[in-house]
């Protein structure tokens, strides 16, 4: 049946659309390149496209289409309160990039975004300079990957690369890629520096095998895990979301002592620990749009306007994690969110 | 369901005897032709975007609503017809950019799945195209009267995936004769196509369809009974079928866990505030 279905869809971006001012841009033409079979369309402004009424998040994410746009105005933005901030006082995070070709169903981006379809913004470099514009104010954390898995989309876009160059030798200015990627080529070829943090998130793979669907194995991201350290770049593991299921506590025990026996804790830049939680707006179109996900359908508690785990529970899954990953690494490096 | 809809009735002929669509009595003011088996209701709309917009609005209201056979999420709209094109425009297409001439509007069908066309966008402008260039008509393109208008009365029914526009060049606005026959003849030749794409969109439907995993009536009484025996208040109600449907999507049998209350005592409760309590213990076991 699967590969029936899969059969009626498009493939991957079949169709790009490409904003008419940037149809000329050098990154529009590489990135075209990469699909030569792929129908053009241009279009006056991304939103066109990405913010039609009435659109269905889960169809299109089954064939998902590429559009290429410039972003103007502000590029940065203060990080969420639902956000690890790992102590950072001036966090912030960019969105160069919105959506994801990873398909997780607890994924924010489902209740945030009108659309899947991938919007990419090609005008990196006026990122670059609002960010060393804010550098000149004040020290900088900088999550870049936030709404994306930029890793993930490396061999199209090279952005990881770009912002790997541009966060040599910054002073202030410390990056975080956050990743579910396992591609070990760009770790093999690229130049490790200290202020640029792999941040991978790492599930047990009963959770990566019933929801996150096309992302690497758990293995794979552990071994990808494992040459990064070897080749000297900053690794965080982030065991964030915990997602609550049957025999939780038994798939993420295996878990950790899967990543003890394949990764040297004592080389980890720091962990993070934090189980799901998402904004009541965000859960509430997503329920709508996924009526058949235990992990969506799960009854969160409502505080303020943010749904998580019911407290007890939280607290259970929180402390039973940091427990065993304290049998790794040392308690200051664990960062529980709060 | 596929629900077609055609300007003219020559566009729509070949289909009705295709699949033995049957007329429906009942619509005076336009005609409408359907088969339940087939799983197509078809409507001719008459020409131009308002006569256009007012059938498929009416169409949708009457047929589109909650509580029908089938789900809303299984059905599809196809605006099927003929229309003009610019040089290099010949045969059938499946448009993936709509223009309404008079507004500049542009509407983007949702391109998901895979299909044996090619693509080409279509203006909709509100008299037929003389084949003289104008402002706001591409050099390739298509030319229609109901394209856009079709998309926008189907918006709110349908969302821009499950919406299609095949188009069948008839002309180059030069003046050639677009006559009933010459409209026969092309939606004749394309015929086989046309059903290809239509069977395929059925199939999905159906695929999907299968997929998707609606609470069970059973999940139902379960839970309204639940809400009587705990004395629910609304707010209560709403955070129990949370529970039980969670119970359900993580293959928790939630009748069995609530037979073994019943069977303590736990339930049914004598007042709201056992309610909460023994709702309390009911969260623990479902979890």
């Amino acid at each position: 049946m699967k590969s029936l279905r899969e059969g009626y869809y498009n493939s991957f971006f079949s169709h790009i659309y490409v904003e008419k001012a940037v149809r000329e841009h050098p990154r529009v033409q590489a990135i075209l390149a990469e699909f030569p079979s792929a129908t053009i369309m241009e279009i006056d402004h991304y939103k066109d496209v990405f913010c039609r009424r009435g659109q269905d998040y889960k169809a299109q994410h089954l064939a998902q289409k590429l559009i290429l746009a410039e972003k103007s105005g502000n590029l940065l933005y203060e990080g969420a309160p639902v956000c690890q901030s790992f102590g950072n006082p001036h966090f912030y995070y960019s969105s160069l990039v919105m959506n994801c070709i990873y398909d997780c169903e607890y994924c924010y981006l489902k209740g945030m975004y009108p659309s899947a379809n991938v919007v990419v913004f090609v005008n990196l470099e006026d990122m670059f300079a609002q960010t060393e514009q804010l550098l000149k104010e004040h020290p900088l954390y900088l999550c870049v990957s936030y709404d994306t898995d930029l890793l993930a989309l490396e061999a199209v876009l090279g952005y990881v690369g770009a912002w790997n160059a541009f966060a040599k030798g910054r002073e202030g200015l410390t990056l975080e890629i956050r990743t579910k990627c396992a591609d070990k080529r760009y770790f093999a070829c690229a130049e490790p520096l200290p202020n640029v943090i792999y941040a991978f998130t790492i599930s047990p793979q009963a959770v990566i095998g019933a929801y996150e669907h096309q992302t690497p194995s758990l293995a794979a991201r552990l071994a990808c895990v494992s040459l990064a350290l070897c080749r000297g770049f900053a690794v965080r593991l982030c065991f964030d979301p915990m997602i609550y299921f049957p025999e939780w506590r038994r798939h993420y025990g295996e878990m950790v002592r899967q990543a003890g026996a394949s990764v040297d804790f004592g080389r980890i830049a720091d962990v993070s620990v934090g189980t799901f939680r998402i904004s009541q707006e965000y859960l509430k179109k997503m329920r709508r749009q996924e009526p058949d996900s235990a992990v969506v359908q799960f009854p969160y508690q409502n505080d303020r306007g943010y749904y998580h785990y019911p407290d007890v529970l939280l607290d259970e899954m929180e402390q039973f994690l940091t427990g065993e990953l304290k049998k790794y690494v040392p308690e200051e490096k664990i960062f529980r969110w709060r | 369901m596929i629900y077609l809809f055609t300007a003219l009735y020559k566009e729509a002929g070949g289909l009705i005897r295709r699949f033995g669509l049957v007329k429906n009595t009942e619509n005076t003011w336009f005609q409408e032709f359907y088969s339940a088996e087939c799983g197509i209701r078809l409507a001719v709309t008459g020409v131009g975007e308002i006569a256009a917009a007012a059938v498929v609005s009416a169409v949708c209201a009457r047929y589109r609503t909650a509580g029908r056979a089938h789900a809303p999420e299984d059905d599809f709209l196809v605006n099927l017809g003929i229309c003009g094109g610019t040089a290099g425009t010949e045969g059938i297409f499946l448009c993936n950019k709509l223009t309404e001439q008079a507004s500049g509007k542009t509407f983007y069908p949702d391109m998901l799945y895979r299909h044996n066309f090619r693509e080409c966008g279509i203006v909709t402008g509100m008299r037929p195209w003389d084949g003289v260039p104008e402002e706001g008509v591409p050099e390739r393109c298509l030319y229609d009267m109901e394209a856009a208008a079709v998309y926008q009365a189907g918006l709110p029914f349908f969302g821009p995936h499950r919406m299609a526009f095949l188009k069948i060049v008839s002309d180059s606005g030069a003046g050639e004769a677009v006559t009933a026959d010459r409209v026969i003849a092309l939606t004749e030749k394309y015929g086989d196509d046309i059903v290809g794409f239509l069977g395929r969109l059925a199939a999905i439907a159906e695929s999907e369809g299968r997929e998707r995993k609606p609470a069970e009536l059973k999940e139902r009484l379960l839970w309204e009974r639940l809400c009587r025996e705990l004395h629910c208040s609304q707010a209560m109600g709403r955070s129990l079928w949370q529970y039980i449907r969670y119970a359900s999507l993580s293959g928790k049998d939630s009748a069995s866990v609530v037979g073994k209350m019943r069977e303590e005592n736990y339930l049914p409760c004598r007042d709201k505030r056992e309610g909460k309590k023994c709702f309390e213990e009911l969260k623990r076991r479902l979890l």
